[in-house]
């Protein structure tokens, strides 16, 4: 056991590399999620006069969106770095060494909940300084634990994908089909407002669980109600996509 | 020239195709942004002050088009950082291939992009029910200024890419693009942009190009705003077009 | 016991594919082996099977004894691998690459520590130990690599043509370190496509081609089975054809070439006394005299039809 938390923790440790020893590298991870926030803010944010709406600043409303696009990118930046590891062959290293290969995924994916935590800190900065609500105590412990769970999710997803096909050019593969989890939501506006198509996405997409959950605090209370859904959520998909991607490290090879 | 043009515009097309990683940011991630804009922004058509449109989807096609071409843009510019790190200009310019047509090639491909994306989603618009008002001489007016605009903006990532000569920095501009489709009318009216993007927008050329576009889609083609479209075409053609000349000859002076 | 045992051993990759078409090869404990072919032989194939890597299609491979496919985390335990690839992280330094090699391997805190300083002193890379690898050179990163493949002190030791794109100064020094390594007991597997690295480090040499094993042998034997010794002599002045009669009595004359003539010397160097003094009794004065021996790449093209690519660009001794 000992061996597997210092194995991991070693991984974390080089995953955070690229931020701290490339911070240029970084930059446009931790930026883009906040440009989206004001961006999208600025575009739509007259969303909020349309009857039904229900009277909240956009900024707020659009916040959790965000959110989740950090630990989106995020995640997915981990899948495609590991793709990267894979094509160059450091990842062999890692498959030649006697650690079980749940522990060297373990350690690829959990970087994914530290690493989210540069462009998280710098939205909420940002978007408090633009007027976003502040959730409350209890909004910023679902925050900190919603959000770094779902980078943990993203990489489990792009981990999987990186495993299956080894490449770095299945990057946009990665990157789309998590947009597509994140904005097919009730993302720029409250389900019963979105075009009917969405709507329908939106009612069976579990991701929408999350960004009303993370919702709750900045726009109202949190309330238990639309708290355990989000949690559910985001245990379950942790489950699939890990599942997922151990599978696909197990196979390595064959 | 022509024919070296032709030639490096030619293995610029090839390499651009080849890359689903190329393809893809400027195809679909503006695909998906539409479908998204459209799904969740529906009801601002009920908003005063909102054109008179048959569906959302008409007026934010525009605003899919520019994102995409601007995308193209430094896509270009990525490729050609690529090229420059690899040694392949320097092979370029150790040999007698006039120096603008090692520009000249690579904006090649940004064009070819610019008629794939035009095409793209002027058909993606009729599938889900767009249409375009003007009709015939409106596809063609966007068939034209969507390319064009594609060019434009490949002067401004080939200036960048000659300028950095890395293909990671030309990449972490990708957000700025944002920046500067989100601060216009490529995706809500002007007068309906919040602050600061209401008046930047009054100034932002990717305002003129985007109206210009949509002009023929939710109206008709009118002469002030082609003739304002052209105008920030040119603004932004201009402006890459002197950076890359100057970065070009730094680049030769230094090497 | 045998370090390593490879019995009709497969690699299919799609369906027409064969990269590896059923070989046999065992390799002793405390044994270098070299397995020498060119470029896509199946020689990156088979040591990706051995090391657990790639899964055969066919056949069985045991490692330090345990089987490959079957046992694959005993085999890890047991052994060392430095890869063609040498991917190495850039962004990490040499002694953080070493650390964590140790971690991964089950060496942790001070141990791992006192580990990896001995081994960044042995590979020569304690001073640049804090730099960060993408500022090494390729000689820098090969010995690194080397390194940390030792890290465990593994039983057996795969190196991937452990010296290719190396100048002649490193690749000497990864000689050095191999011997060193062999002399302590460690049983090394290496492939090349460098016949003097195979004559110079191996005691025994396997050449692959097309993935399949053409030959296997010591270096001698290999170029025993293949021909004797030649003598070339160039005359200073004289009749070529003059010197033909002479020296074909000394042993089977062979096509003369640019004013050398060429004898077999199945006696080897012994002989050469004798044949000299024969040539000027005959008034016919040597200017060159050379004994060639039979090259690996004799062997490799009399088992395989045709010249090992690169054999031109032999390393230095």
């Amino acid at each position: 056991m000992t061996q597997s938390i210092a194995v991991t923790g070693a991984l974390m440790r080089r995953a955070l590399n690229e931020v701290v020893r490339v911070p240029g590298a970084a930059v446009p991870g931790v930026v883009a999620p906040t440009i989206f926030l004001l961006g999208l803010t600025a575009a739509f944010g007259k969303l909020t006069e349309v009857r039904g709406f229900g009277g909240e600043d956009y900024i707020s409303f659009l916040a959790p969106v965000t959110l989740l696009q950090c630990a989106g990118f995020t995640g997915a930046a981990t899948g495609v770095n590991l793709a990267r590891d894979i094509e160059q062959g450091w990842f062999d290293r890692l498959l030649v060494a006697p650690t079980p290969r749940v522990v060297l995924l373990g350690g690829v994916v959990l970087s994914a909940a530290l690493r989210v935590l540069l462009p998280l800190g710098f939205l909420l900065t940002m978007g408090f300084a633009f007027g976003l609500n502040f959730p409350g105590v209890d909004g910023m412990l679902l925050v900190l634990i919603l959000v770094p769970a779902y980078a943990v999710v993203a990489a489990c997803w792009g981990a999987s994908i990186a495993l299956r096909f080894r490449t770095q050019a299945a990057g946009p593969l990665i990157q789309s089909v998590m947009f597509m989890f994140i904005l097919f939501t009730a993302s720029y506006a409250p389900l019963a407002l979105l075009a009917p198509w969405l709507e329908a996405v939106a009612r069976v997409n579990p991701v929408n669980q999350v960004i009303e959950g993370l919702r709750s605090g900045f726009v109202a209370e949190v309330s238990w109600h639309e708290t355990w859904p989000a949690l559910l959520t985001v245990l379950g998909m942790g489950l699939f996509f890990g599942a997922l991607a151990l599978r696909g490290v197990r196979r390595t090879g064959q | 020239m022509t024919a070296a043009v032709v030639a490096l515009a030619r293995r610029s097309i090839r390499q651009t195709f080849r890359r689903p990683q190329f393809i893809a940011p400027i195809l679909l991630m503006p695909t998906l942004f539409l479908a998204v804009n459209t799904g969740g922004a529906d009801s601002a058509q009920t908003l005063p002050g909102f054109p008179d449109v048959d569906g959302f989807l008409d007026f934010e096609l525009a605003g899919a088009m520019m994102q995409a071409s601007m995308l193209a843009g430094i896509t270009g510019g990525i490729a050609l950082a690529i090229d420059i790190e690899m040694g392949f200009i320097d092979r370029l310019l150790a040999a007698p291939v006039p120096r603008p047509a090692i520009v000249l090639g690579r904006l090649g491909a940004t064009g070819a992009m610019g008629v794939l994306l035009s095409a793209w989603f002027l058909a993606l618009g009729f599938v889900f029910g767009a249409s375009v008002h003007a009709g015939v001489a409106g596809v063609l007016l966007i068939a034209v200024l969507v390319p064009l605009a594609a060019l434009a903006f490949g002067t401004v990532g080939t200036a960048l890419a000659l300028w950095a000569g890395r293909a990671s920095v030309v990449q972490s501009v990708f957000p700025l693009v944002f920046v500067v489709v989100f601060m216009s009318s490529a995706f809500f009216p002007r007068e309906l942009l919040s602050e600061p993007a209401n008046s930047i927008a009054d100034y932002n050329p990717m305002s003129f190009i985007a109206e210009a576009v949509r002009d023929p889609i939710i109206g008709s083609i009118t002469a002030t705003e082609t003739l304002k479209g052209l105008l920030g075409i040119a603004i932004v053609g201009a402006i890459g077009t002197a950076l890359s000349s100057l970065a070009l000859r730094h680049r030769l002076r230094a090497t | 016991m045998a370090a390593i045992e490879v019995d009709n051993l497969q690699r299919r990759f799609g369906d027409e594919v064969y990269a590896v078409q059923g070989i046999d090869l065992q390799v002793d404990e405390g044994e270098i082996y070299a397995f020498l072919g060119p470029n896509g032989a199946g020689k990156t194939t088979t040591v990706r099977m051995l090391t657990t890597l790639l899964r055969p299609s066919g056949g069985t491979a045991r490692v330090a004894g345990h089987d490959v496919v079957h046992e694959a985390s005993d085999v890890r335990r047991a052994i060392g691998v430095a890869l063609q690839e040498a991917a190495l992280d850039p962004l990490m330094t040499g002694r953080e690459l070493m650390r964590l090699s140790a971690v991964l391997h089950g060496i942790r805190g001070q141990e791992s520590r006192d580990r990896a300083e001995d081994l960044l002193e042995r590979v020569g890379l304690l001073g640049a130990a804090d730099r960060r690898i993408g500022t090494y050179s390729g000689g820098m990163r090969r010995r690194l690599d080397l390194g940390t493949a030792l890290v465990h002190e593994p039983r057996v030791l795969f190196l991937d043509e452990p010296t290719t794109g190396l100048d002649p100064v490193s690749r000497a020094s990864i000689w050095d370190e191999v011997r060193r390594l062999n002399d302590e007991g460690t049983t090394v597997f290496l492939t090349t496509q460098y016949l003097e690295e195979a004559h110079q480090l191996a005691e025994r040499v396997g050449i692959i081609a097309g993935g399949v094993m053409a030959a296997e042998g010591t270096p001698k034997a290999l170029k025993a089975e293949v021909g004797v010794p030649r003598l070339e002599v160039a005359i200073a002045r004289g009749d070529i054809a003059r010197a033909e009669e002479v020296l074909g009595r000394h042993g089977e004359l062979l096509p003369t070439r640019a004013g050398t003539v060429q004898i077999t010397l199945p006696g080897g160097a012994a002989e050469v006394a004798g044949i000299v003094r024969a040539l000027d009794e005959a008034g016919l004065p040597v200017e060159s005299l050379d004994v060639v021996q039979p090259t690996l790449d004799d062997v490799f093209v009399v088992k395989t039809g045709r010249s090992l690519e690169g054999a031109g660009e032999a390393a230095p001794a």
